[in-house]
């Protein structure tokens, strides 16, 4: 029998309440292809490829098996997209759709936002307990948060292979690390370990080390054009790569809370505080020789920090690029000459920084 | 632009700047705070507060209308800030951020002592978050709780039933914000709050709201326009910003008045009406000519927007034993009805009817992502109860891609094939 399993738009829905009420997550990521079902509902330059193609897929039945499709608040176009699939129901474009529930997670510094964020995590896991009739206790859930923080030191195993003196490429690490959110903890430790035992074994790699930046990317397509000149990706914002670990989830007498708590700060992506990847971004400089800056055509936030991240950046002497197309895309034959002549000038600081 | 036909539209607009004015003296001469305002705010707090506030949208619609808006957008492009960023919300941060590269406004904006914001969009704590920082002002951010329960003639709930409109957890959450941030009012302006006057507050803005109620009634049911959508936009505009005051309310009954006045002696926008549109969206702030250009051409006058209709519909709360909830299930999702499924595309098709709109102009927002959302559902929505829909492509305050002239000859053209036959 197939295992029952939550759909969700974006890795801010906490795994562990989702294991604990009996389910597998599947969180959705965007590809290239057409969406000429979402595109009649979907107004065009808003919403990310991933979305897309949830909606496409939910309108043409391909998420009928779903035990429910979980939306975070997590950003504007994801709470957007579950207000369309609700009235995409109420309307009667589609009839074989799972329900379709909002995981309401606040992400700003307001007093009374922890407390919400916790009663509306309570919500989720009653919900999806309801469906699936296991209801887990504290302990259950403690389980969980102690499966998931082994998953998440594995993943820091992983990234420890990418800092300082690389000895794996994006390309290959970035699907490594995205597993997190899908594998069974144990799987997925097991998976780590075996990788590692091989990466460990590897000469360093040679080239320029990038930093992967701006909207968070949900696949290696970009790690690979960039990788195509010699440069190796050695990190990148979002919760599919170098973010897919976070902090562990810390012991509290209330799992609940500690998830929430974990979630809100942790989950990058839109509503993030401009703060908190700022923070984690100078961190990251000190490590890399070139930084590239994605900004799709939907974005409408991390453009935001680009002047400021391209001061530090000049202030620094890290030479950067700006990719303006859509992750999916090949970048366009000027972007390429632009990552060309990007790590043709960080291999030349590069050596004369290491002679 | 098309002159004025009311005098309450030039008692507005005059108002507007001697206010303004005295603001600037306040905070100038009399170092006294005032705030900088997203317009979903609940500005009554600030003014009960004794702090004046600027509205974040009407600044940057001033900005438009004066024609400086491309300086400053030309000088956010150079430094770097990439075109489909939204530029209506980020207009009046850039004449703070680049003050060289226009000339806002009546002087400009003094330094605030308080920013606030409800985080809708994405981008607004971005927005905001740099302006404060350009300011060194301090921010208030008011987070934007999700609505899971989604009621679908929401207006027909908002007036009585406000408790059922916005689920318990999101209205207490809206509640202890407005709280918190009351404690920040109350420390910047060393002033305790009064729960009393905030009621009185609410109560005289219902009144307001009930006379722009007899407005929208005026112009959805006299034979012709009494009055232009422009003027419409500054008299009730200009009255939203200090709502509940006492000019408001009176500023309010004037201009009703002479609506009225105008019904009576069968006086109307553009004689010999033959086409109701409504404009749906936000203003065409750097083009507001474009509202009256197909009257003499075609009688074709611009009866509805949403600045006047959203205040009865959007503002009013009866039963105010407790303010500050009643005020807290305004905020919780307004603007929201405006723009997403399922509330926008009910509630326009409903406004349409009731004012017997024969073509609608739908905006579709170049930069605004946020606001641009739902656009394919209320067209959808207005075709299918036999309105013709035209999508207008442009921003609301950024000029340099609109071109007047080839979207005045679209509309001429809707009208004559869809709207006239």
């Amino acid at each position: 029998m197939k295992e029952p399993f939550v759909i969700a738009s974006w890795p801010s829905v906490p795994v562990e309440i989702v294991r604990a009420a009996g389910f597998r997550a599947v969180f959705v990521r965007g590809a290239p292809g057409p969406t000429p079902t979402a595109d009649r509902h979907l107004e065009q330059g808003i919403f990310p490829g991933r979305l897309r193609h949830l909606v496409e897929s939910a309108l043409t039945g391909r998420l009928s098996d779903a035990a429910r499709i979980v939306i975070p608040r997590t950003s504007d176009t994801d709470y957007k997209c579950f207000l369309y699939l609700r009235e995409c129901v109420r309307r009667g474009v589609t009839s074989a759709l799972p329900a379709v529930i909002l995981f309401d997670l606040l992400q700003s510094c307001g007093a009374h936002v922890g407390a919400y964020d916790a009663a509306r995590t309570r919500a989720l896991l009653d919900e999806l307990a309801s469906i699936s009739g296991r209801t887990p206790s504290a302990d259950d859930l403690r389980q969980e948060i102690v499966r998931a923080n082994a998953a998440r030191a594995a993943a820091r195993r992983l990234l420890a292979f990418r800092r300082i003196v690389p000895r794996v490429t994006g390309t290959e690490v970035f699907p490594l690390l995205a597993a997190f959110w899908e594998l069974e903890p144990e799987r997925y430790v097991a998976a780590v370990d075996g990788a590692a035992s091989a990466f460990a074994k590897r000469s360093a790699l040679r080239g320029p080390r990038v930093l992967l930046t701006g909207a968070p990317v949900d696949g290696p397509e970009l790690h690979r054009a960039i990788e195509s000149h010699g440069a190796i990706v050695v990190a990148e914002v979002g919760p599919w790569g170098s973010g897919a670990a976070g902090d562990e989830v810390r012991q509290h007498d209330d799992p609940i809370v500690a998830l929430a708590d974990k979630y809100r700060a942790d989950a990058v992506g839109a509503r993030t505080p401009a703060a908190s990847i700022r923070h984690w971004t100078a961190g990251m400089l000190d490590d890399v020789d070139a930084v590239v800056v994605s900004l799709p055509p939907e974005d409408a936030v991390f453009g935001w920090d680009y002047p400021a991240l391209r001061d530090m950046l000049q202030a620094r002497g890290i030479p950067h690029v700006c990719l303006r197309g859509d992750q999916y895309q090949a970048p366009t034959a000027e972007e390429h000459a632009q990552l060309d002549a990007m790590i043709s000038t960080a291999s030349t600081l590069q050596e004369a920084r290491h002679g | 632009m098309a002159e004025k036909q009311l005098d309450t539209t030039t008692a507005a607009s005059a108002f507007q700047k001697q206010w303004f004015g005295d603001l600037r003296r306040r905070v100038f001469d009399e170092r006294q705070p005032y705030a900088l305002l997203q317009a979903d705010v609940p500005f009554e707090l600030f003014d009960l507060a004794g702090i004046p506030a600027v509205s974040n949208q009407w600044w940057a619609s001033m900005i438009a209308a004066k024609r400086q808006a491309p300086q400053f957008f030309d000088a956010m492009d150079a430094d770097g800030l990439h075109g489909d960023l939204c530029r209506y919300c980020s207009l009046g941060y850039a004449s703070t951020r680049y003050p060289g590269a226009g000339e806002p406004p009546w002087g400009g904006l003094p330094t605030p002592r308080l920013l606030c914001a409800r985080l809708t969009c994405d981008c607004i704590h971005r927005v905001f978050e740099l302006w404060a920082d350009a300011f060194g002002a301090e921010l208030f951010e008011i987070d934007h709780p999700g609505a899971g329960d989604l009621p679908v003639r929401w207006w027909e709930l908002g007036r009585h039933q406000w408790r059922e409109l916005v689920e318990p957890h999101r209205l207490a959450f809206m509640v202890s914000t407005l709280e918190s941030l009351v404690e920040r009012l109350e420390a910047i302006s060393g002033r305790a709050f009064d729960r009393n006057a905030l009621r009185e507050r609410l109560e005289l803005v219902n009144q307001q709201e009930e006379v722009f109620d007899q407005v929208r009634q005026l112009i959805a049911t006299a034979p012709e326009c009494p009055v232009r959508m422009t003027e419409q936009i500054t008299n009730v505009m200009a009255t939203q910003w200090v709502r509940g005051s006492e000019w408001a309310l009176a500023h309010a009954r004037a201009f009703r008045d002479e609506v009225q006045q105008r019904v009576d002696a069968g006086v109307a926008a553009c004689p010999g009406e033959r086409a109701r549109l409504m404009w749906v969206g936000a203003g065409l702030w750097h083009d507001t000519a474009f509202y009256t250009a197909f009257e003499s051409s075609h009688r074709a006058v611009f009866v509805w927007s949403m600045y006047l209709a959203f205040g009865p519909d959007g503002y009013i709360r009866y039963g105010l034993d407790d303010p500050m909830a009643a005020l807290a299930s305004r905020t919780a999702s307004f603007n929201e009805y405006l723009h997403n499924p399922p509330w926008a595309a009910e509630w326009i098709v409903h406004q349409a009817r009731e004012h017997r709109i024969s073509g609608a102009l739908v905006l579709r927002p170049r930069s605004m992502k946020p606001a641009g959302t739902g656009r394919l559902f209320i067209e959808r929505a207005l075709e299918e109860a036999g309105i013709p829909v035209l999508p207008i492509e442009a921003d609301v305050v950024d000029a340099r891609a609109w071109d007047g002239d080839a979207a005045r000859a679209g509309v001429r053209s809707f009208l004559e094939t869809r709207v006239l036959q």
